[in-house]
C-alpha cells in the first residue's frame, strides 16, 4: 500500500496554473506598457522636433529677408510670448557672444542635439536644433523636454495601475481555475486511492458531456469495469477450481480414511499434505490479489500476540524455550484478523522450530505498528538474508522448500497486504547471533 | 438424528451419507437447493447439512429462506471456500456452523452431533460433570474429588469446551476455533501440548481422551 503524502500547495497544478498565469499576463502586460510607452513617447518628441523645426524655418525665412537683427528681433517676441516657458533660443555673433536669446551659452555644432539646462533648480533636458548662419552667425532653437519626460512618468504610473489590476485579475482567475482543477483531481485520488485499497466496485463522478475531466473520468471507470470484471473471472475460476479439485480430493480422502492399515494412514497423510499446499497457494493468491483488503478491519494486534503467544508457549516449553512477550497494550491497525493470525503464528513456529533448545523465543510490539519475532538460534548470514527475502516471494521456491517455504511466502503476502516492511536482522551481538524478524508500517 | 443433506456433488453426497448413517442416523439426500428448501421447510429434521455452491439456489439462500420462514433447525455448512468473509457471510445467513471442504470426516460427524445436541439457548447449565470432575460455571470454579483445581483462563475455557461435549468427539479445530479464535491449521501440534498440560493438572485417570484422527473426548476413564 503507498501512503500518498498530502499535496503542498506549491506543487499543485493549480497553483503551476496560477503563477504560469500570473508570468504571462505580467509579460503581456509589461510588452503592452513598453510598446505604448515607446510609441507616445517617440510621438510627443517628434511632435517637439516639429515645432523646433518649424520655430527655425520661420526665424531663418526672417535672417534672408531682415539679416540677423530681424532674427534677433523675432526671437524676442516669441520669447515674451512664450507662456510655457519651454521655448529656448541663442543667436550667437562671429565671436560666440549672445546677440539675443535666453540660452547662457550652447556648443556651436550644426543639427540636432540634447543638453542639460545649467540652471542647478532645473533638470530640464533641452532638445535643440543648431543651424549656423552666413558671415559665422549661428542660430540654435530649443525646447524644453519636461513635458515629454512629464508624459513618461504618467505612462509608467498608468502602466504600473493598470498591470497590477491586471495582476490581481490574472491572480484570482488563476486560483479560480487552479481550484476547480485541484478540486477535481483530489476527487479522482480519493476515488483510486479506495480501489487501491481494494474497493473496487468505487467510481468516478463523472459528468454526462462535460469537460476533458469528464472524460478522463470516465475512461478510468471503463478500465475499472474490466478490472472488476477481470478480478471476479479470477475469482470465479479460483472457486471453480477449488471447487473441482477439492471435491474429489475430499471424496478421495473419505475412501482411504475407510481402508485399514499403516499404508492407508500414510496415504491419508500425503493426501493431507497435498490439500494443505493447495489451500495454502490458493490462499496465498488470494491474498496477492488484495481482495481481503475489502474486508478489512480494525484489529487489535495486542490481543492476536498475546493468543498467539499463549497457544504456542506450551509447545516452545515442550522444547525447553521460554516463550516471552514484551507487548506495548492499546495497539491496534487495519487489517486482517485471522491473516495477521496466521502470519504471527508461522513466525512463530519458525522461531520455535529454529531456536536454541532451552532457549528463548521473544515477541515484541511497539506503536506503530511494529512487531518482531527473534530466536537465539544459528541466525542466518548476512550474505544471504536478501536471498531469504527473495525466496519469499517465489512460489517455485517455496514448493520445493516444502511447508516451511510456504510458510514463509505467506508471512511475506501477509505482511505486503498489510503495507508492513519485513527486514531480518541479527537478535544479538552474541554468538550464535539468532534472528528476528522485523515488521513495520 | 434425522438429518438433511443437501449436496450436488453425487459423490461426496453418497459417501457423507454412508459415514453418517454408519453413525446410526437417518440420511435424506437431495441434489439441489431448491428441492432442499422444500424437504426442510416442513422441519421435519434434527439437522441440514447444507453445501454452499449449488446449482440454482445456493445454500446461502437456502438457509436464509429457511430462517425467514421461521424454521429454526441447526445447519452446517459445507464449502470448498473458507476465507473470513466467506465464513461470516455464511454464519450471518443463519447457519449454526461452518465447514470447510476438504474435510475429514471425523470432523464432520464430530461438528454434526455438537450441532444436533446443542441444548436451547435459555437451558444453559451451569454445572458441568464427568465422573468426579466438576466445573462450576457460575462461580468458574472446577474441583475433581472434591479437591479444587486451578486453572488459568484458557485452560478453564478448553476444559468447558469438551465438558459441553462430554461423551463426544470434538476435534483440534473446533478447539482451535472455540478456545482460541483460531481459524486456521497450525502446523505445529500445538493443541496437543494445551492438552497434554491440562490433563497434568487434572490427575489421574485422565478424563480426556485422544481419538485418533478425530479429536478429544472428555468422559469417565472406564465408559
Amino acid at each position: 500500500m503507498h501512503k500518498e503524502t498530502p499535496a503542498r500547495w506549491w506543487a499543485t497544478t493549480g497553483f503551476r496554473i496560477t503563477l504560469l498565469h500570473l508570468a504571462l499576463t505580467l509579460l503581456g502586460t509589461l510588452l503592452l506598457a513598453g510598446i505604448g510607452f515607446w510609441a507616445s513617447s517617440r510621438f510627443a518628441v517628434q511632435q517637439i522636433q516639429a515645432e523646433i523645426e518649424r520655430d527655425a524655418g520661420v526665424l531663418l525665412n526672417a535672417g534672408r529677408l531682415g539679416g540677423p537683427a530681424s532674427i534677433a528681433l523675432s526671437i524676442e517676441a516669441r520669447i515674451a510670448s512664450d507662456r510655457s516657458g519651454t521655448q529656448y533660443f541663442l543667436l550667437s555673433g562671429p565671436d560666440g557672444g549672445r546677440i539675443a536669446g535666453n540660452l547662457a551659452a550652447a556648443p556651436r555644432s550644426a543639427g540636432w542635439a540634447t543638453m542639460g539646462l545649467d540652471a542647478a533648480t532645473d533638470e530640464s533636458v533641452l532638445l535643440a536644433l543648431g543651424t549656423p548662419l552666413p558671415a559665422g552667425h549661428f542660430l540654435l532653437v530649443g525646447r524644453d523636454l519636461a513635458p515629454v519626460r512629464d508624459l513618461e512618468s504618467r505612462l509608467i504610473g498608468a502602466a504600473g495601475w493598470v498591470g497590477g489590476a491586471a495582476l490581481l485579475l490574472a491572480l484570482g482567475g488563476g486560483l479560480v481555475i487552479g481550484r476547480s482543477v485541484v478540486r477535481r483531481a483530489a476527487q479522482m485520488e480519493r476515488a483510486l486511492a479506495e480501489v487501491e485499497q481494494g474497493r473496487l466496485n468505487t467510481r468516478l463522478v463523472a459528468r454526462p458531456g462535460g469537460d476533458e475531466f469528464d472524460r478522463l473520468a470516465r475512461r478510468v471507470n471503463a478500465t475499472l469495469d474490466r478490472l472488476a470484471a477481470t478480478m471476479a473471472a479470477l475469482r470465479q475460476v479460483t472457486d471453480d477450481i477449488a471447487h473441482d479439485l477439492r471435491t474429489p480430493l475430499t471424496r478421495l480422502r473419505q475412501r482411504l480414511e475407510s481402508l485399514e492399515g499403516p499404508e492407508a494412514e500414510a496415504a491419508v497423510a500425503e493426501c493431507d499434505r497435498i490439500l494443505e499446499i493447495f489451500a495454502a497457494l490458493l490462499r496465498i493468491a488470494q491474498i496477492e490479489s488484495g481482495a481481503r483488503r475489502a474486508a478489512f478491519s480494525n484489529v487489535d494486534l495486542h490481543a492476536v500476540m498475546e493468543t498467539v503467544a499463549e497457544l504456542y508457549a506450551s509447545a516452545a516449553a515442550e522444547r525447553g524455550q521460554a516463550l516471552e512477550t514484551d507487548l506495548a497494550p492499546g495497539v491496534t491497525m487495519q487489517g486482517d484478523r485471522d491473516l495477521l493470525a496466521q502470519m504471527l503464528a508461522n513466525l512463530v513456529e519458525n522461531a520455535i522450530r529454529h531456536g536454541r533448545e532451552g532457549g528463548r523465543v521473544v515477541l515484541a510490539l511497539r506503536p506503530g505498528p511494529e512487531i518482531t519475532v527473534a530466536d537465539d538460534g544459528p541466525g542466518i548470514p548476512d550474505t544471504e538474508k536478501p536471498l531469504v527475502f527473495r525466496r519469499f516471494h517465489r512460489l517455485d521456491a517455496a514448493r520445493s522448500t516444502q511447508g516451511a517455504g510456504l510458510g514463509l511466502a505467506l508471512v511475506a503476502a501477509v505482511a505486503e497486504l498489510h503495507g508492513l516492511a519485513v527486514t531480518l536482522e541479527d537478535a544479538s551481538a552474541a554468538s550464535p547471533p539468532g534472528l528476528r524478524v522485523r515488521l513495520k508500517a | 438424528m434425522r438429518i438433511l443433506l443437501v449436496e450436488d456433488d453425487a459423490g461426496t453426497a453418497a459417501e457423507v451419507a454412508r459415514g453418517l448413517t454408519g453413525a446410526g442416523h437417518l440420511v435424506n439426500h437431495v441434489p439441489d437447493g431448491r428441492a432442499g428448501l422444500m424437504e426442510a421447510i416442513g422441519g421435519g429434521y434434527d439437522l441440514l447439512v447444507v453445501d454452499r455452491m449449488l446449482p440454482g439456489l445456493d445454500g446461502l439462500g437456502v438457509i436464509r429462506a429457511l430462517r425467514a420462514a421461521g424454521v429454526a433447525t441447526p445447519a452446517l455448512m459445507l464449502t470448498a471456500r473458507a476465507g473470513l468473509g466467506d465464513r461470516v457471510e455464511g454464519l450471518d445467513a443463519g447457519a449454526d456452523d461452518y465447514l470447510a471442504k476438504p474435510f475429514a470426516f471425523a470432523e464432520l460427524l464430530a461438528r454434526v452431533h455438537a450441532l444436533g445436541r446443542r441444548p436451547p439457548l435459555n437451558a444453559e447449565p451451569s454445572l458441568l460433570r464427568v465422573a468426579d470432575l466438576e466445573m462450576d460455571l457460575l462461580r468458574r470454579s472446577v474441583t475433581r474429588g472434591g479437591q479444587r483445581i486451578d486453572l488459568q483462563p484458557r485452560e478453564f475455557r478448553l476444559l468447558e469446551v469438551l465438558l459441553r461435549q462430554a461423551g463426544r468427539v470434538v476435534t483440534r479445530n473446533m478447539l482451535l476455533e472455540q478456545v482460541w479464535d483460531i481459524h486456521f491449521d497450525p502446523r505445529t501440534s500445538v493443541v496437543e501440548t494445551h492438552i497434554s498440560r491440562l490433563r497434568a493438572k487434572l490427575g489421574e485417570p485422565s478424563l480426556i481422551h485422544t481419538m485418533r484422527g478425530a479429536g478429544y473426548v472428555a468422559r469417565a476413564p472406564d465408559a
